[in-house]
Formats: C-alpha cells, structure tokens, sequence
C-alpha cells in the first residue's frame, strides 16, 4: 500500500514538473519578442537586482510597508520547502537524523501558521477577497493541508497514507491551479529584472539625499 | 461614469452597439498584442494585493476598481477564459470571464480611467509582473473596437493628420521658430544667434513638444540658449518635430509607428547623427525604447534626451553654469517615462545640482517616484479630469513637503499636470523644466560665442 502512494508521488510529481513545461511551451506559442531597442546598461544586472537586493523591504515599498505578510509570505514558503525536502526523503526512504526531523517540523509547523495567516487575511480583507477567486483559496488550503500532514507525519508515522494522498493531490494541483506561481514567480521576475536592466532602471539607484 | 454621462456618452453609446464579431475583432488583437513574456505574467498574478499602495489612484480613490491587481485581472481574466484549459473548461474556479459588454465597460473605465500606464505597480510587485504592458494591450484591443476615449483618441488622429498633436500648421511652425530666433538674439545679444531649420549634416535633430511652440515658447528657447553657449551643431526640422506620440498611451502601435518613423525620416533626410529628444517623458520612452519594437527595426543612430545632451556639456566644459542666479529652493520631479521606465535617472539631478543653489529630493524619488497623474493620456481624456486631480494629491503632497518653490518637471504632460495641481492644492511653486532652469544658469562667453 505504502508503496503505491510513494509510486503515486513520484507519479504526481512527475506529472506536475511535464504539466508545467507544456504551460510553458505553450506560452512560447504566442511568439517571443526581438528587441530592437539598444540597450542602455545590461539586463542580467536587473536579474541580479530582482533576485537579491530588490527583494529586500527596504529596497521593494510594497514588502517594506506590509512587513508581517512580507515575513509571513517568506517563512511560508520556506516551510514549504523544507516540507518538499521531507517529502522526497520519505518517498525515497532517507534516513533522517532527529535534529533534521525537528527542523523540517518546525519548519513546516512554523509554515503552517504563517499560510493559515495568509488564508485568513485574504478572507477578511475586503479587498483581497474582492480579488480572489475559489483557485486562491483552495491553493492556499491546499498546501496548508500539507504543511499540517507533514507536521504530523514527523510525530506519527502510521499517519503515512493519508500524508501522500494529501501530497498527491496537492502536486496534481500544481500545474492547473494557482500553485503553478511557483515555477512562473522565478521566470516572471527574471524577465521584469531583465527589462528594467536594459534600460538602465534597475538596480536601483534611490538614495535619500 | 454618472448615469446622466452614461446616456449621452458616445463611448458608451458605441459599447451598447457591440456585436458578437466586433469582441471576436477585439480579442484576435488581444491575442496579437500577447507575446510569450506577457503570457508569463498573465499566468503569475498571485492575488496577493501588496500592489495597492503603489498607485496613486487606489491611494486616492481607496476603491477596488483602481487596485492594480483588480486592473490586471480584467486583462488576465479574458485571457484564462479564451486561453487556458482550466479557463475554458472550469471559469468560475479560476474567476475567467468572457469580453463582453459588462467587460469592454469596465476595461474603458478602469484600464483607461484609472491607469497612467506608469509601471510604478510593476516595480512593486511581490512577483515581477510588467502590469502596466498588459494594460496597455487591453487598451490595444479596445482602440479596434474604437473605444478609445474621444479626447486622448482626437489626439491621436490629429497628430496622424497634421504631423502633430497640436495641429501647428507648417508655417506657424516656421514663423514661431523664427520669432523665437530674435527672442533667443535679444537674450544672448548676438544677432548670428539662431534657431536652425532643416539645417542639413547638423550633427543633432532636436525634436519638440508641440505645447512648447504653443504655450510655452521660452522652453524652445532656453534650449537654444544652451545649445548657442555649447556652440552645437543642431537644427529643428521643418516637418517633422512632434517628439509626443499618444499611440503608446492609447495603445496603437500602428499609429504610434507611423509617429515615430516621420522623425526617422526627417533625422534620415537632413543627414543628422543624432536625434534629441525634448524634455518629454512619453516622448521619450516612445522614441528612445518602444518605437525600435514598433517599427520592428534598429535604429542607425542615437537617440538622446536633452537632459544627456545637457550633462554632457557640463561635464565637458562646453557650458558653465552659475548656481547663485537659482537661488530659490528647487526640487525635481520624476517623470515616469523618462526615470522609471526611460532610465534617465541622475541626468537631470546632475544639472539641476551644477544650475541651482539649493536643490531638494521628493521622496520617494527617482524609479520609485510617485507619478504626478498627468500620463497615460489622462490629460487628453476629459470624462476622467476629476479623478486625474485627485490621484494627483499624493504628488502635491510631495512637493509641498519639500518646501522648494520652484519644481522643475522635464516633461510637458507632467508641467500641464503639475501646473493643475499647483492651482487645485494651492501650492504656490513655479514648474519649469530643466533646460529653463539651466538656461537661467548659464554663463555666456560673449567673446567666444560671438
């Protein structure tokens, strides 16, 4: 049985990573643009900008005046992470020692709280919810779903079954749903990075003089 | 929109008469303006609304129709309804909508009404989405439909026509350039001073506002003034001057292209090196970064604001300015075209820091600046002037904290906004641009010059 869910997982996984490279190459099909334009400085300083020093608050106004959801956004998703990291070290049977059991718990658990957050601001706030569509909130159930399957499987490992099942649903979800963010966050900032790099915008040069 | 606006409204009177083929038309543009980079953001959009506080229209108007999130997702919801599986397939899920009469109403009100195109929401976004370009290519659906607002519209088609969003006839042109020429000889005293037109193998072809043959002419003339002290090599053209081009805030490429060739053509014609473009921030975003993709060609030869122009004679020795004849209090402003989305970031500080002895940031300032409201075409769009002055507040209260009493402004959308602004807020400044402000700087050698 535990071996059909870990083929499973491989499974879904397998599909997820084929699903968004057709999403992809699908956005291909729409033609990618030539610039003509001659540059004024080089758009991988721009790249560079966007991936480092332009994600700090002080650096990027809209994480700067929403400190909490800016953390919150940041510890999500390395809980996250590290829950991805225990997944394939489950499915494949690593052997973990404690102190890394512990930090993929609390990594996970301290995930947890911050999407729980998240999907609690987005219900509360009119604004956000005015924006959000059922996609938005079933991502972000989703994955909390996991984080918390992920934290009890560290503590009981008889809850196994379920944790996959919830691991493969939630990695089916990826290429159809909202969670797909997760491999166009990184392409759509490099392309933002390496437009505002050409034209000599970024990086920033704001200094309060 | 007002429900007495709505009933004589021709905009909403054309939306009424929309067909089935007439959104088929809009979308094949849609799909046309959608290249694999706007794909990417179309599909990245989180929801997450952290773009709110970068717009000064939400920030005025408080209302989710002006949230850049809420603008995005009209663009991004027809695009999931028409180009993505879960779209067709499963709309309410993923919240895709046709283009529809509902739709076209809400892309004119909120995708021009309540957008400059200022790319401030772009710089802001948690995930990197070029919002305002997707914007923009909504707008380009609607301009198939004939949706363009009548005035920014009108602005466009007057330019096709005459050669210039003004309508200047050629000679008018030509007799203002020469008038200014006296004006420019009385100023520097030296009657060889001039003001050149189609003055072949010039090394630069500069380009104008036609707001400045209009209304303010002594822009025109404080550039000659420092191009006579930099004993340039330059001439105007007798045709083709118009450095605007309300194509890329309307979103016709195909206009903004033909636009932006006449001034190839002329740079071609009279043999120049380089063309200059005046202190125009669309102009110079039209010219400098977006006309090359228009015309899908790369151009020959350079293409420079004044302001580069202007701090390259400091920085050679070609002009020397005296800062004590500024002495009020200046600060800048940062047009969005020009700073954000143009790169032209320390030029003018470099300047305004060599022409004025007291020279003040706005904060925030440079790519992170708020915009003024005076872009996007909003100033040619009449029906949403209220709105236009009141997402203007955020930039007033700027410029009052500084306490400058001058704000110089390199771009004739932003002056017009700005000027607006001063009277609504009662701010009591003087908006020059900074050629102006460098012109009263400058220090002639009569002997040399002469």
């Amino acid at each position: 049985m535990l071996l059909i869910l870990k083929a499973g997982v491989i499974f879904a996984s397998l599909f997820a990573v084929v699903s968004l490279s057709v999403l992809v190459f699908k956005t291909f099909s729409f033609g990618r643009s030539s610039l003509h334009s001659e540059p004024r400085s080089q758009g991988g300083k721009g790249v560079l900008y966007v991936f480092g020093r332009g994600m700090m608050p002080w650096e990027k106004e809209s994480a700067g005046k929403h400190l909490p959801t800016y953390l919150g956004g940041l510890v999500y998703h390395t809980g996250i992470f590290a829950a991805l990291v225990y997944l394939a070290s489950r499915v494949f049977s690593v052997e973990l020692s404690a102190s890394l059991i512990l930090i993929f718990r609390w990594g996970a658990a301290v995930g947890l709280l911050s999407g729980m957050a998240l999907f609690l601001k987005r219900i509360l706030l009119p604004v956000i919810r005015k924006i959000s569509c059922p996609d938005d909130f079933a991502a972000n159930l989703l994955v909390d779903v996991f984080l918390a399957f992920t934290v009890i499987r560290t503590y009981v490992e008889s809850f196994a079954p379920f944790y996959y099942l919830v691991a493969i649903v939630m990695l089916l979800y990826i290429p159809v749903g909202k969670i797909r963010h997760c491999f166009f966050f990184f392409y759509a900032k490099m392309l933002l990075g390496s437009f505002y790099g050409r034209r000599g915008v970024l990086p920033s040069g704001t200094r309060r003089d | 929109m007002s429900g007495d606006t709505e009933r004589r409204d021709p905009v909403e009177e054309k939306i009424k008469r929309l067909k089935a083929e007439d959104f088929e038309k809009a979308l094949k543009v849609f799909r046309q303006k959608l290249n694999q980079e706007y794909v990417t953001y179309l599909h990245s959009c989180v929801h997450c609304g952290l773009c709110a506080d970068s717009c000064h229209y939400y920030l005025s108007q408080k209302d989710i129709q002006s949230l850049p999130a809420y603008k995005l997702s009209l663009a991004t919801e027809v695009f999931k309804k028409y180009w993505s599986f879960m779209g067709r397939n499963v709309s309410w899920w993923t919240g895709a909508k046709k283009l529809d009469h509902k739709m076209v109403r809400e892309w004119v009100d909120s995708l021009f009404g309540r957008c400059t195109l200022c790319g401030r929401c772009s710089l802001n976004c948690t995930v990197g989405i070029n919002i305002h370009y997707l914007i923009r290519a909504a707008r380009s659906a609607l301009v198939s439909l004939g949706l363009v607002p009548p005035g920014l519209q009108s602005t466009v088609d007057t330019a096709i026509e005459k050669g210039n969003n003004m309508g200047i006839p050629k000679q008018d042109w030509i007799e203002t350039v020469e008038w200014l020429e006296e004006e420019l000889q009385e100023e520097v005293g030296d009657k060889k001073a001039r003001l050149p037109l189609d003055k072949k193998g010039a090394k630069l072809f500069y380009t104008v506002n036609p707001r400045e043959p209009m209304f303010f002419p002594l822009s025109i003339v404080a550039a000659g003034k420092i191009f006579y002290a930099a004993r340039e090599s330059w001439t105007f053209s007798s045709d083709n001057y118009d450095v605007t081009n309300y194509g890329l805030y309307s979103g016709d490429d195909e206009a903004a292209g033909i636009m932006s060739q006449r001034l190839v053509e002329s740079r071609n014609k009279l043999g120049c090196e380089t063309l200059v473009l005046a202190e125009c921030g669309h102009g110079f975003n039209s010219n400098r970064w977006e006309a090359p993709e228009w015309l899908t060609q790369k151009y020959g030869f350079e293409v420079r604001s004044i302001l580069e122009v202007v701090a390259d004679y400091i920085r050679e020795g070609r002009i020397q300015l005296d800062p004590s004849r500024n002495p009020d209090p200046v600060t800048l402003h940062d047009p969005c075209n020009l700073v954000r989305l143009g790169g032209i970031v320390e030029e003018q500080r470099f300047i305004l820091k060599h022409a004025v002895s007291h020279f003040v940031e706005m904060h925030p300032n440079r790519e992170k600046n708020y915009c003024c409201g005076g872009g996007g075409g909003q100033l040619a769009m009449t029906r949403f002037a209220q709105r236009r002055l009141e997402a203007g507040k955020i930039k007033a209260d700027q410029i009052r904290a500084t306490g400058a009493k001058i704000v110089a402004a390199p771009c004739h959308n932003c002056i017009d906004q700005l000027l607006e602004l001063n009277k609504h807020y009662k701010l009591g400044v003087q908006i020059k641009t900074v050629s102006e402000i460098a012109a009263d700087a400058l220090v002639l050698k009569k002997a040399k010059a002469g």
